[in-house]
């Protein structure tokens, strides 16, 4: 299975990986404006696949080092808005990505609701909306290409390849340069497992994204299992239900009509 | 005939208030959601989720609870309120799919569940549910049409099946109602704690029974009222006793979910607030209250307590949904102009909808028709 590994000490935050996605998805460019976060988008929505995050964080020592987060879909193992969508739009691809389908989906927003990363975006501005988010390139990958984004990373800090592979990479670079990394990859069990892996030089509590769409209290299960779990045990409940129900209603049938026999009798 | 123009001028802002709703709906379908609702990629569900949908759904509880509690129970003296009660839930369940229509971001799509499924999501389930049992529904009010044509042989047939459709009623009733709480089970890192349970799906079942069994008292007393007639208050009674049973043990329910998860309880902040209104003011308040016999036996007493505890359920189901999914982000969210008209029509229709049935329909089998004599 595909993956990319986001090494976020290689990244000097030039967003040529935005204007990629922006060039290969064709999405509309719009004007910038300064704001406190120097971030560019400000946010992710439906024309903003990817942005980069700037942070800047004092070090024990005390001093003040930049940190560059690119932010994007995680692309779950076990997506939890495959697992919410009704109607099944949303699919995890055995090569890595997970895909939206234009044509069913309904536009109930449940996705958005259950996405632990709040990655799906609605297209709030149209007549005829639908959800948006970073599709890993499927496209370009069906075609034995990388991402636009990692194809125009020009540190490195995007590594495109084998899930396994990236992994084994990330647990090399945390275990040799020792004090350059936090030594945890994000995405290896977070949520039951991304195909995006970052390994950053400090917490994403430090740099104070826990709540800002890297949770770090997610645990290891996907949150679609909550979801699945309790889809498992209806056909049971309504059985349960149903046999009570239906041996009930003759069982209080029947005591009438006794009931009435013996009044009649008496 | 004074009673009749009366009720004439509430029906005129009752039609008046439905088609200010159907305007800011058709402006709504050709404007977008973005225009017209404040709706945000961090508030992707608002007022149309929090009310329409999931308050709608537990209001119309009733129908099935009095039906599980006639034909399951064997409590026959409720039957007089089994069929306003199914009359009320029909019409809820038009609300929450016409409510549903206009939430969706692709409305003609809303079929899309029957034949594209996704055995693994909730909704999916919800949905299914929510279509068959609102033809279960739609069934019993043609059974009803059918006695008002005098159609007896085909009233006969639909007898014949009668307790297919209760059953599967009751069915079906328990796993949507259930299941529109299972629906945050996604998403308990979003939620503040006091509602983020992992038996959100039983506890918002007992509430929907909850949320029935008050509005089927409220509906009996108030359209008694309406149409100046004698309300049945000694079955209404014998309801808000087992309202007050209800709310007891959801109270049992809440508090264990509570300790077993180790919540804090205590605090002074909105989440908290709203959760002692919740619980406190919505639950164990007209819990005491219809522990009294005076309260029980009065129009007043019985109004207060079961529109508390109605209010109580839509007050959770608003902060399951919204409140407590406040502070995720630094956003906020009030329904815009458009969506609380949308609501306020689709109240109005509702009522509107429900003083048809009654006025047209036989409502009270033993006092209309022969129709028992199939």
């Amino acid at each position: 299975m595909k993956a990319m590994l986001i090494d976020t000490t290689k990244c000097i935050g030039c967003r040529a990986c935005q204007v990629a996605c922006k060039s290969w998805n064709n999405l509309p460019g719009e004007s910038t404006r300064f704001s406190e976060t120097w971030s560019n988008p400000r946010y992710l929505d439906a024309d903003n696949y990817t942005r980069i995050i700037f942070r800047e964080v004092t070090t024990p020592e005390g001093d003040l080092r930049w940190h560059f987060i690119s932010r994007r879909c995680m692309h779950c193992l076990t997506p939890a808005c495959a697992s919410a969508c009704p109607v099944g739009a949303l699919k995890k691809l055995p090569d890595g990505p997970v895909v939206y389908n234009d044509e069913i989906c309904i536009g109930c927003r449940y996705c958005m609701m259950a996405c632990p990363f709040q990655i799906p975006k609605f297209e709030w501005s149209k007549a005829i909306p639908l959800i948006r988010k970073c599709t890993f390139c499927a496209d370009r990958q069906a075609m034995k290409q990388e991402p636009a984004c990692s194809a125009s990373c020009p540190t490195g800090s995007l590594l495109f390849g084998e899930r396994d592979q990236l992994l084994k990479e990330a647990h090399r670079r945390i275990g040799m340069h020792a004090g350059r990394y936090y030594p945890q990859v994000y995405g290896e069990k977070t949520g039951g497992g991304t195909s995006k892996l970052y390994i950053t030089g400090a917490s994403f509590e430090t740099l104070g994204l826990e709540h800002r769409g890297f949770r770090t209290d997610l645990g290891d299960v996907p949150q679609g299992m909550y979801g699945r779990e309790w889809m498992a045990k209806v056909p049971w409940v309504a059985v349960a239900v149903g046999g009570l129900c239906t041996g009930l209603y003759y069982l209080n049938k029947r005591r009438d009509e006794v009931q009435t026999r013996q009044g009649k009798e008496d | 005939m004074f009673q009749y123009e009366k009720i004439g001028l509430g029906r005129a802002i009752l039609i008046g208030l439905a088609a200010l709703g159907v305007i800011a709906g058709i402006y709504r379908l050709f404007a977008g959601l973005g225009a017209t609702t404040n709706l945000s990629d961090a508030y992707p569900w608002g007022l149309w989720i929090s009310f329409d949908v999931l308050t709608g759904v537990a209001l119309a509880a009733g129908g099935f609870t009095i039906s599980a509690a006639i034909y399951v129970f064997n409590l026959k003296k409720y039957e007089p309120l089994l069929r306003p009660a199914k009359l009320s839930a029909f019409v809820g369940y038009l609300v929450f799919i016409v409510g549903l229509f206009f939430d969706l971001g692709q409305p003609w799509r809303i079929w899309h569940p029957m034949i594209m499924w996704n055995p693994h999501s909730v909704l999916f389930e919800v949905s299914w549910c929510v279509m068959l049992y609102t033809t279960v529904l739609a069934i019993d009010v043609f059974i009803w049409t059918l006695e008002r044509w005098r159609k007896y042989e085909w009233v006969a047939f639909f007898r014949s099946i009668y307790v297919f459709l209760i059953v599967a009623g009751i069915v079906l009733s328990t796993l949507h109602q259930s299941s529109l709480g299972a629906l945050f089970l996604l998403l308990p890192e979003k939620m503040s704690t006091l509602w983020a349970s992992p038996a959100i799906g039983i506890l918002f079942y007992a509430s929907a029974i909850i949320g029935g069994m008050g509005m089927v008292i409220l509906e009996s007393l108030l359209s008694a009222r309406a149409y100046g007639r004698k309300p049945e208050m000694d079955i209404i009674s014998s309801l808000a006793k087992g309202l007050g049973l209800a709310l007891v043990i959801y109270f049992a329910m809440k508090v264990t979910d509570l300790y077993a998860r180790g919540v804090a309880v205590w605090g002074f902040d909105w989440p908290h607030l709203l959760f002692y209104l919740e619980l406190f003011g919505c639950v164990a308040l007209p819990a005491l209250l219809l522990y009294f016999p005076e309260v029980r036996t009065s129009t007043r007493g019985l109004l207060w307590s079961a529109g508390l505890a109605a209010f109580g359920v839509m007050l959770n189901r608003f902060n399951v949904s919204l409140t407590s999914y406040g502070g995720y982000r630094d956003f906020w969210y009030f329904p815009s102009f458009i969506e609380i008209i949308l609501t306020v029509g689709l109240v109005a229709a509702a009522i509107l909808i429900f003083d048809l049935g009654m006025r047209y329909l036989p409502m009270y089998p033993e006092l209309t028709a022969p129709a028992e004599a199939h």
